[in-house]
């Protein structure tokens, strides 16, 4: 391809030869590699993260043709804000938001006190459960919450009417307080492992010189504990709004059943229709964009101040636990009780759903007990090609993040060049982003864009780049801040060539954090499903659309309770290894 | 051997806000000797040295090793430090934690650009340079077990195994308890003499600066306000920063009412009366100069000298006993001063006694208009 115009030309036609090679010693003078991997870098985060935003405010901005955006227009957002159920529409995903991150706060706050400083035993089972129910992917909790508490087929229900002799189920999932049931059942591991780091650098002395101050016990809590906790909680507690909001599984299976539409369900709904309504649900999305910034923008803000609490704290000091006596089995058997409730039940579900092919699972049914179920997912061949894609999506995105993000966090963190941070603020962009829009936005982007990726893998590696390169990013910067930058100096001193420091002082330090991240990348790829709904073509699908296809499809409760299954299980040895690499970096 | 001149860095702080971390530093090194940058923390010290090792780019200046050009920015000169060729252990020691005692000495030679050592080579280097800081046969161990002062020497021995032309320090001590960080001094002293390696120290501890520097420079606000010995620095300080900076001082205020004579003396009007004192630079009748003397100096006697050059009377008003020393605060006509006996000399507080303060030990420094700039 010829370029837009010969360099070499223009500078043979300027006459002050030695004035030119001047200004290119200093260019290549000023093109150090760090440099120059910093601008590349930041070119492909720019890329990221701004073309797929960039179209999604074109399509929302141009009217929907057959042949893809048209003319400039307003009418997407008129149609979008002026149907009847809009209303009905910011409602339900606010009271779903606002349920679920309330639900799952208290309960998380309540295990990360038990867990971090208390003497109740089973603490470390309790932590590795949280990690297991993080990496559970969203649509099977769904799928085994519908399967125990459904009105209809839910085998709970079944119990529960035989044993008090009732006549109506009396639980029904397919609600408002199902929804947040559920999503809360979800996340509150995910608010335990966010509060468990400040509730173990509170210094108990704070609370100590309290209490010698003459304080009593509540002032203690008022006026100590939950000031030095506010930042913790203020964050987790957006984190889980916006990780609400943006929940997509749920709502589809859930809410969708009984009418119940938020703003993630509308959006794909809009897109999956005939002929899709791209403007429609473009317009939508930004709406929904807006709250999820507004949300983020306060958890930064919130967080700062977490960071400068914690350093207050200083290092070198072992917490002492405090002694329940007495309560210390009544407050683990309540633990224990929430881990069966929310974790126990639907697995429980699963795994006696998968060995009855048609029939919901009963006692005196137990002659139907068969393996059909299994040998139907492992001949069916569609999921071994998604099985496929799930773990080469897995191997490459969580490969490129972690090699990214470790870049990136070292550029940021050790060189003294200016606008560095930008890196950091451009990288971070995406949590802010839902997946729905992840999903919709990168489909309109090389739909548009004569980038021959649609309908390929690469369209879905695109996408999970893009999603996890914050995780990634956050994990590299907290594993170079642990690494004393004199022992890259004295490296350097001695004689060492940047590559040498990276192979033989950094690579070594930093594998545990690059393993930990490269695992915890890879079963947030697995468990995917909202942007790949959008952007997984026939021969490119993963385990999670293929198991809501077989959800949709409704042939047989044990095939989806099967395939929930064989997901599942390799899962749980990753969180394994996962349990493995924590425990040695914290070791260090 | 090592050259440094008008050394000049600016740091741009977040605010956008221009701070001098160095203003015009220039300083050489004989081959051989061991020159300390003393002074307290934000001086410029540190990035001084950081600046020779090549870790930090100054904005101006010139430094030269053993005669070769490291850095030149009117000529763009700016060697890598990994090309510096020089030893140095740093504040943190900076052991590697994932390497043993072995692989942490041989890493300088491992990654030597300007030659390649053999295998037998790289194993007798090592061995020597752990028998040179005493931790011969400690090869296989895990860098990680070794105690604070072991990993000290552990620094030591990588700075020093490829035999660099110079050695620098980046206060090497500070992390060591007081009875290691005493007993080190020692160890380094011995080596540094040893090896006759040329090495630039630095430190905020001036007792440190005193025991082992063959010359001293002390650093403030990014200057080199003075240089010398460490007998020079003590008894000769040319400004209040450096007499204030080195031990503890009486300062006298007071104005020159006999300019300096031949033999360097003059007297000082003070509160007290005419002090016959000495002065480090010239000095004009009617100037406002301070008079410095040691604690240690001052002589303390119960009856009236018979020579009365320099006597003044007192009043303890507080004392400390230390041992060897007793450590006297004496209020004499409104003014503190600080004096440091031996216990014969033992004077309940609120005694009255006679001071004198000997003419050669009164330094009379003439205050510098720098100091205020």
């Amino acid at each position: 391809m010829p370029l837009p115009f010969n360099l070499g030309a223009k500078m043979a036609s300027i006459p002050n030869v030695p004035l030119q090679k001047n200004a290119l010693m200093r260019f290549s003078e000023w093109l150090t590699v760090s440099r120059f991997v910093l601008i590349a870098c930041a070119l492909l985060c720019l890329w990221l993260v701004f073309v797929p935003l960039a179209s999604l405010f074109y399509v929302a901005f141009s009217e929907d043709t057959p042949a893809g955006p048209g003319a400039p227009t307003l009418e997407n957002f008129v149609n979008a804000y002026t149907v009847e159920h809009l209303w009905e529409l910011v409602e339900n995903s606010i009271i779903f938001a606002i349920g679920s991150s309330a639900l799952t706060l208290i309960v998380g706050v309540a295990i990360a006190w038990v867990v971090e400083r208390t003497d109740a035993p089973g603490r470390n089972i309790f932590h590795g459960l949280s990690l297991i129910a993080f990496a559970i992917p969203g649509l099977i909790i769904a799928m085994a919450w519908a399967l125990t508490l459904s009105p209809n087929i839910g085998w709970g229900n079944d119990v529960l009417k035989s044993v008090f002799g009732l006549k109506e189920a009396p639980f029904n999932i397919f609600s408002m307080g199902g929804m947040i049931w559920v999503l809360s059942s979800h996340y509150f591991p995910l608010a335990y492992l966010l509060m468990g780091p400040a509730f173990r650098v509170l210094d108990i002395r704070m609370e100590e010189a309290a209490v010698v101050s003459g304080a009593k016990n509540w002032q203690v809590t008022r006026r100590v504990t939950m000031p030095l906790l506010k930042p913790a909680i203020l964050s987790t507690l957006l984190l889980i709004f916006v990780r609400a909001i943006e929940s997509f599984e749920v709502p589809l299976l859930l809410g969708q059943p009984s009418g119940i539409k938020v703003f993630t369900t509308e959006i794909r709904d809009a897109i999956a229709e005939a002929p899709p309504e791209f403007g429609y649900s473009s317009a939508l999305g930004l709406t929904l964009l807006a709250i999820c910034i507004i949300g983020v923008y306060f958890y930064r803000r919130a967080t700062r101040h977490a960071e400068a609490y914690a350093t207050i704290t200083g290092k070198g000091y072992m917490p002492t636990p405090i002694s329940l006596g007495a309560w210390r089995w009544p407050v683990t058997l309540a633990t224990s009780l929430v881990f069966f409730l929310a974790l126990g039940l639907p697995l429980f579900t699963l795994v006696w759903q998968s060995f009855y092919f048609k029939t919901i699972p009963n006692v005196s049914l137990i002659s139907d007990f068969t393996l059909e179920s299994y040998i139907y997912i492992l001949k069916y061949p569609v999921f071994l090609s998604g099985l496929k894609n799930s773990a080469l999506l897995g191997v490459m995105s969580a490969t490129i993040v972690v090699f990214l993000g470790f870049v990136m966090a070292w550029i940021v963190q050790r060189t003294n060049m200016r606008n560095a941070w930008t890196l950091d603020a451009i990288a971070f962009v995406p949590i802010a982003i839902p997946s729905v829009i992840i999903g919709a936005s990168i489909l309109f982007a090389y739909i548009i864009l004569p980038i021959p990726v649609y309908n390929t893998i690469w369209i879905l590696l695109i996408a999970y780049v893009t999603m996890y390169l914050p995780y990634g990013m956050r994990f590299a910067s907290g594993g170079i801040i642990q690494i004393h930058k004199e022992l890259e100096e004295v490296a350097e001193v001695s004689g060492a060539t940047l590559m040498q420091i990276f192979r033989r002082i950094l690579l070594p330090l930093m594998s545990p954090v690059m393993i930990a991240a490269w695992l915890y990348i890879f079963v947030m790829a697995v468990r995917e499903l909202t942007a790949s709904l959008f952007l997984a073509g026939p021969t490119t699908q993963v385990l999670g659309t293929i198991s809501l296809t077989l959800w949709e499809e409704g042939g047989s409760f044990g095939n989806v309770a099967a395939i929930s299954v064989i997901q599942i299980i390799p899962l749980i040895m990753i969180v394994g290894l996962m349990r493995h690499m924590e425990n040695k970096i914290s070791k260090r | 051997m090592l050259a440094i001149e008008n050394l000049e860095k600016t740091f741009l702080t977040r605010d956008g806000d221009k701070v001098h971390a160095i203003g015009g530093v220039s300083l050489d090194i004989e081959a051989g000797k061991l020159l300390t940058l003393l002074g307290p923390s934000g001086c410029g010290k540190t990035t001084t040295l950081r600046s020779v090792a090549g870790l930090e780019k100054p904005d101006a200046g010139r430094i030269t090793i053993d005669g070769e050009e490291v850095y030149n920015s009117s000529r763009n000169v700016a060697v890598p430090a990994n090309k510096r060729g020089i030893g140095m252990v740093f504040q943190s020691y900076a052991i590697w934690p994932h390497m043993s005692v072995f692989e942490n000495v041989a890493f300088p030679m491992q990654v030597a650009q300007d030659r390649s050592y053999s295998r037998s080579e790289i194993e007798e280097k090592v061995a020597r340079a752990l028998e040179m800081v005493r931790l011969g046969g400690y090869q296989s161990r895990p860098s990680t077990q070794l105690s604070g002062g072991q990993q000290q020497r552990l620094a030591l021995a990588r700075g020093l195994v490829r035999e660099p032309k110079l050695l620098l320090l980046d206060e090497p001590l500070s992390n060591l308890d007081a009875k290691l960080r005493e007993q080190m001094r020692f160890e380094l002293k011995r080596l540094q003499m040893e090896l006759g390696i040329t090495t630039l120290y630095v430190t905020h501890d001036q007792g440190e600066a005193l025991a082992l520097s063959d010359e001293i420079a002390v650093m403030n606000a990014g200057k080199v306000i003075q240089r010398g010995t460490p007998y020079d620095l003590y008894h000769r300080p040319t400004s209040e920063f450096v007499a204030g900076f080195l031990g503890s001082t009486n300062f006298l205020p007071g104005k020159v009412a006999e300019a300096m004579g031949t033999d360097g003396s003059g007297v000082v009007t003070t509160l007290h009366g005419p002090v016959k004192c000495s002065f480090g630079q010239s000095a004009n009748v009617g100037q406002e100069v301070m008079i410095v003397i040691r604690p240690e100096d001052v002589v303390l006697s119960g009856a009236a000298p018979s020579d009365p050059t320099n006597a003044l009377t007192g009043k303890v008003t507080n004392r400390i006993f230390l041992g060897e020393v007793i450590d006297y605060l004496i209020d004499a006509a409104g003014e503190e001063l600080r004096v440091r006996a031996r216990p014969e000399w033992d004077y309940p507080i609120g005694a009255t006694v006679h001071i004198t303060l000997p003419p050669a030990k009164c330094i009379g420094i003439a205050e510098e208009k720098m100091r205020a700039a």
